[in-house]
């Protein structure tokens, strides 16, 4: 079964958690206009989704700017050095809430497993691109992604 | 007013606790249904309990059952904070016991809302 998630809807998501648990009301993100850019340093976040549609929600950003979201969620301060842990749990919240909403875009209740975090991009074999949504972030691109899994 | 926040993320715990310590809660913090339930078993029974619904060991919806068909907790509040947000989820965690539902994300006002809602905002932020 295929299915289809409209980028709008997954920005939708992604501004909502933004400016609710981020920069508070009325947020801060944008869409990200440019191309993509290589990254260089990335973090990847995911959780998957099963039911009679199974699929992957994952969040890309390059530390630096997972460190900041992190810091942001927390509430530290600036300057303060975010552990491995705090980064892990954060930016796999981040994920764990874009794909519980983009589970309830889907036409039947499913699952959902709990969120991983990881350097290297999530291997998926024959999986496909549902939809790309790129975001920006004062400056910082994230990028969203929902794949179909065979 | 104290609150217990039943989530496994730490980073969802905080901002759970800090939007409702905002608000005039003393909170403590379960990372996930049977930590709670151990917390609760060594006493005193909060006021309220923030329930995620997706964690290890036993989830949130286990956990309301459970707390539910316990004598001693009936007078804690039960609201459940969660992703999950389809109908037929929220129908499911209402049918189990929970008395309120709210979506992450959400916001502080959110929160305040629900809170009034249930009675449990204090005095002066009824103000």
């Amino acid at each position: 079964m295929t299915t289809m998630i409209a980028g709008d809807d997954v920005y939708a998501i992604a501004e909502d958690l933004f400016a609710a648990m981020v920069d508070g009301e009325p947020g801060t993100v944008r869409p990200w206009t440019l191309p993509l850019p290589d990254w260089t340093d990335p973090v990847h976040a995911w959780v998957d989704l099963h039911g009679d549609w199974s699929g992957r929600a994952v969040v890309t950003t390059e530390r630096a700017t997972a460190d900041d979201l992190a810091r942001a969620l927390l509430g530290l301060p600036a300057d303060e050095a975010v552990s491995e842990e705090d980064l892990q749990d954060a930016f796999g919240e981040v994920a764990n809430v874009v794909g519980g909403n983009v589970k309830s875009l889907l036409p039947r209740t499913g699952t959902m497993g709990l969120p991983q975090v990881a350097s290297v991009a999530p291997l998926l074999p024959g999986s496909a691109l549902v939809t790309q949504v790129l975001l920006d972030w004062g400056g910082r691109v994230l990028e969203l992604t929902v794949r179909d899994v065979p | 007013m104290r609150a217990l926040v039943i989530d496994d993320s730490r980073t969802m715990r905080r901002i759970v606790a800090r939007s409702l310590q905002g608000l005039g809660f003393e909170t403590l913090e379960a990372e996930h249904g049977q930590h709670a339930l151990d917390l609760l078993a060594e006493g005193p029974v909060p006021d309220l309990a923030c329930v995620d619904w997706n964690m290890p060991v036993m989830d949130g919806l286990t956990f309301v059952g459970r707390a539910r068909a316990e004598p001693a907790l009936r007078g804690m509040t039960l609201m459940m904070v969660t992703t999950e947000s389809e109908q037929s989820q929220i129908v499911r965690a209402l049918a189990a016991g929970a008395h309120e539902y709210l979506i992450k994300p959400f916001t502080t006002d959110a929160v305040r809302d629900k809170l009034e809602l249930l009675g449990l905002l204090p005095a002066e932020e009824h103000a």
